[in-house]
């Protein structure tokens, strides 16, 4: 029953995982489990200092909890399912000892790593997604799970291609998913490859010791109404002691360390006198095991977080962020909130239609460590999507309509003349004023040349132009954060328009003509003051006609 | 593909007698039969306009033998709607797809390598929705070099061989179905240069060799059994992506002849405000020079008619 539950829940984790895409509908919450997730709430509203709406999701499962116990970790939590189905794969057979020797001094950990999350929050730094199970399940699925699903997928379309042929299944016999690619593949692989291993010394190893979030649902589960009983049968065999996955039976087996019991059942399965039941009790007192954590411990990690906070925000990445060259995607409130409020699930990497949000490692230090960036030299950013602001289950990037998210300038293109074909070597190249969707690129007759030159106010970021710019390596025209809106609140239109900007695709005003010639405007209009461009365009023909 | 052979002759003879028994009311008199016709050039709107066109040809059976495959090949290659002009008018796609299955055909492929996000360019051209309730018909796009197969271009100047999508290769009914669009490289981009949506390496056209020459070497292998140029509108600047220019024609012309097709399609409208023959387009002439088609609309017969 219990294992039938956990599938349920791993696979509706995953089936929202999945739909977490273009074309999302707007009444499907694809970030329904880290809504739901009362530590990334809790880190997101102390680290943002205000009530974020969809983070209050969370106190259904705090209701909940109050309501039933710690339910959550034996039964909905889908890294609980991830961890459950791996040991019984790898470690089902190897011989642990339970409880570990070390076990009061490991159990503190995970609330002296609650503290120091939550209060590194305080300071205003974003910390807990580290050890989050949901949001570090999410960002195992993007960056490992979801590639790797797709290339196999694909592959066994590949084998089974030829009979789809014979069948005349034409659809599928042509379906391909495009392949995500994502920087962090491996570290993430590696991390949540160690969880996993930490198994084979003691069943849910991460789950008793280590999981701050286990630790917060821990502090007031006991008061849930579903409590371990033992009666008089027990004969004392110590069967469930052994058994029990969490480690919560003490020597005296009918006794229970409520905070750590996830109400699994597991020990009235292997009762052999049928002595252990779950039954509802409103009885809080007596059996209700006290926190055991030292004086000094919670002063060390307390202090430990608002070091780290402290130490964290005062690098360079916060105090010169002005400077720095990363692009956020569209929505993306203003930089120190956004790295306040974003709990790195990498549900919005997940959901890009196109790729281009990748995950940074240091590129804003450690307090942006997962948080997506655009990289547009691989992919632009399309005018047609919004999905990932749909997806954030702290709106770190707004859910924007598509009109708004057209106006949420992320930064400017530049162009590197150094390295342009027409700037540096006079070859005719136009594929950046041809693929921009907002003609904010035009040939402009500048020292006796047609140049291309980025109209700055009709730029609004989008990455197409140096996605597609031929040049070989690093793109000739180059988007950069200059320019960029972030708006906490209020209209992105509003704001374009009292800046006088202007997004719009249509026609400009480039109908620009290129001799197969060349680019050299005739010697004798250089110099007068004007070049009259539009004269000249009577006694020119268009690309590509003689 | 040349195991298909229908002349010119024969195809309008047949073609325009059809037409007279069909519409003769509408007073095309018999004298017609004995006329050849290059073109057939509707106005009105996209659905009747498409359907007089096809029927002025003598119906899709004439280009159809039961139980055939048919690849329809619209340029949907743009995420853009259809009032920007980028992409083939959706309903234009659907008519043809529709009168395809009616005439025989087992099955439609309407296919294109897009240049944008698949899912988006499927979406916002408008041509799924249009497609979706036809049966028989699948609307693909096509992006992996798996799905692409080498052909050798014997009487190619600038290529000798490419890559193109297999089902072309593999069924022998092609119906290019170009929209009517300026292009910043090859100043208008019609039939001819809609066949790049059908090979590989479409940057290779534009980096590598000259495009204007590549493109007539790709037609002297890509040869559709029928085009037909969706002029409803026009993007007379700003092609091939737009946003540009939008005139609204309501005209579809069609023909086998690629080249007649295409230089037609240039004289219809001024391109970035300038009026231009099909023989001062580079691809076009260099078409007509490898023996493709007529080129000089003067020279071309051409049955006008109104839906």
């Amino acid at each position: 029953m219990r294992g039938f539950i956990q599938i349920l829940s791993l696979l509706l984790f995953s089936a929202l995982f999945v739909f977490a895409t273009y074309k999302l509908p707007d009444w499907l919450f694809a970030d329904l489990y880290l809504r739901l997730d009362p530590l990334l709430s809790l880190n997101a509203i102390f680290a943002a200092r205000e009530i974020i709406p969809r983070a209050l999701w969370a106190l259904l499962t705090v209701g909940a909890t109050l309501l039933i116990g710690r339910f959550f970790c034996g039964y909905v939590c889908p890294m609980g399912v991830s961890i459950d189905l791996l040991d019984f794969f790898f470690f089902r057979k190897k011989r642990r000892e339970n409880p570990l020797r070390l076990e009061s001094t490991l159990r503190r950990m995970k609330y002296l790593l609650l503290i120091f999350f939550l209060s590194a929050a305080v300071v205003g730094l974003s910390l807990a997604f580290l050890f989050d199970p949901i949001a570090f399940l999410t960002r195992f699925y993007t960056f490992f799970i979801y590639p790797v699903a797709v290339t196999l997928i694909n592959l066994f379309l590949d084998l089974l291609r030829p009979l789809f042929r014979q069948l005349g299944w034409v659809s599928i016999s042509h379906l391909h998913f495009s392949q995500p690619v994502f920087y962090m593949t491996a570290i993430t692989l590696l991390l949540f490859g160690g969880i996993i291993f930490l198994n084979r010394w003691v069943p849910r190893f991460w789950c008793r010791y280590l999981c701050p979030l286990g630790a917060f649902l821990s502090l007031f589960s006991p008061l849930g109404l579903l409590k371990r009983r033992v009666n008089e049968e027990c004969n004392q065999c110590m069967r469930c002691r052994k058994a029990c996955p969490m480690g919560a039976i003490g020597e005296d087996p009918r006794k229970t360390n409520r905070p750590e019991c996830v109400q699994c059942g597991t020990c009235s399965e292997v009762c052999p006198k049928e002595a252990v039941s779950f039954s509802p009790s409103f009885s809080i007192g007596g059996e209700y095991s006290k926190l055991d954590l030292s004086r000094r411990g919670f002063f060390f990690s307390f202090s430990g977080g608002l070091i780290a906070g402290f130490l964290a925000l005062q690098t360079p990445f916060r105090l010169r962020r002005g400077k720095l060259q990363l692009i956020r995607p569209p929505g993306a409130i203003p930089e120190d909130e956004f790295l306040r409020t974003c709990i790195r699930c990498g549900e919005c990497m997940k959901s890009c239609l196109t790729n281009t949000l990748q995950p940074s490692l240091w590129e804003s230090g450690l307090s942006g460590l997962w948080t997506p960036k655009m990289d547009l030299r691989l992919a632009p950013c399309d005018q047609n999507c919004n999905v990932c602001g749909k997806v954030c289950p702290t709106q770190a990037i707004r859910s924007l309509s598509l009109e708004e998210k057209n106006h949420a300038k992320v930064g400017t293109a530049i162009i590197r003349k150094e390295l342009c074909l027409v700037w540096a070597q006079n070859k005719i190249c136009l594929i950046c004023d041809e693929i921009c969707p907002y003609n904010a690129i035009v040939f402009r007759p500048l020292e006796g040349y047609r140049r291309p030159v980025v109209i700055a106010s009709k730029c609004n970021g989008c990455g197409y132009c140096e996605q597609r710019c031929p040049v070989k390596g690093e793109s000739a025209i180059v988007v950069v954060p200059d320019g960029e809106i972030r708006l906490k609140e209020g209209s992105y239109q509003e704001e374009a328009r009292r800046l006088r900007l202007e997004f719009k695709p249509d026609p400009g005003d480039d109908k620009f003509i290129l001799e197969q010639e060349g680019l050299k405007i005739e010697e004798d209009r250089i110099g007068k003051g004007k070049t009259l461009f539009k004269e000249k365009l009577k006694s020119q023909k268009p690309k590509g006609f003689l | 593909m040349d195991h298909w052979e229908i002349t010119r002759r024969d195809f309008l003879k047949t073609a325009v007698a059809v037409a007279a028994s069909v519409s003769g009311a509408k007073g095309l008199s018999l004298s017609h039969a004995k006329e050849e016709y290059d073109l057939v050039v509707v106005s009105g709107e996209p659905i009747p306009a498409t359907q007089k066109a096809i029927e002025l040809l003598g119906g899709l059976s004439r280009f159809i033998k039961r139980g055939e495959r048919v690849i329809i090949k619209p340029n949907m290659s743009f995420a853009r709607t259809p009032d920007v002009g980028a992409t083939t008018h959706p309903l234009v796609v659907a008519t043809v797809a529709k009168a395809s299955i009616e005439a025989g055909a087992k099955e439609v492929l309407v296919v294109d390598h897009t240049l944008q996000r698949p899912e988006l360019c499927l979406e916002r051209t408008g041509i799924q929705e249009a497609c979706k309730n036809l049966s028989g018909v699948h609307v693909l796009t096509v992006q992996e070099r798996k799905f692409f197969k080498e052909v050798k271009i014997p009487k190619g100047k600038v290529l000798d061989r490419i890559e193109v999508i297999q089902e072309i290769l593999d069924n022998p009914v092609l119906i290019n179905l170009p929209t009517a669009k300026s292009h910043s490289a090859t100043g208008v981009s019609l039939g001819i240069k809609g066949l790049m949506g059908l090979i590989w390496d479409r940057e290779s056209f534009h980096s590598r060799y000259n495009i204007n020459q590549a493109l007539a070497d790709l037609a002297t292998v890509i040869r559709p059994r029928l085009t037909i140029l969706d002029a409803t509108r026009a993007l007379t600047s700003g092609g091939p992506g737009g946003p540009g220019e939008v005139k609204k024609l309501n005209l579809i012309i069609a023909g086998i002849d690629p080249v007649a097709v295409d230089s037609y399609g240039v004289s219809i409208v001024p391109w970035y405000g300038q009026n231009f023959k099909g023989r001062q387009v580079e691809h076009l002439l260099a078409a007509y020079q490898r023996g493709l088609g007529k080129i000089d609309i003067d020279q071309l017969k051409i049955l006008k008619e109104k839906a």
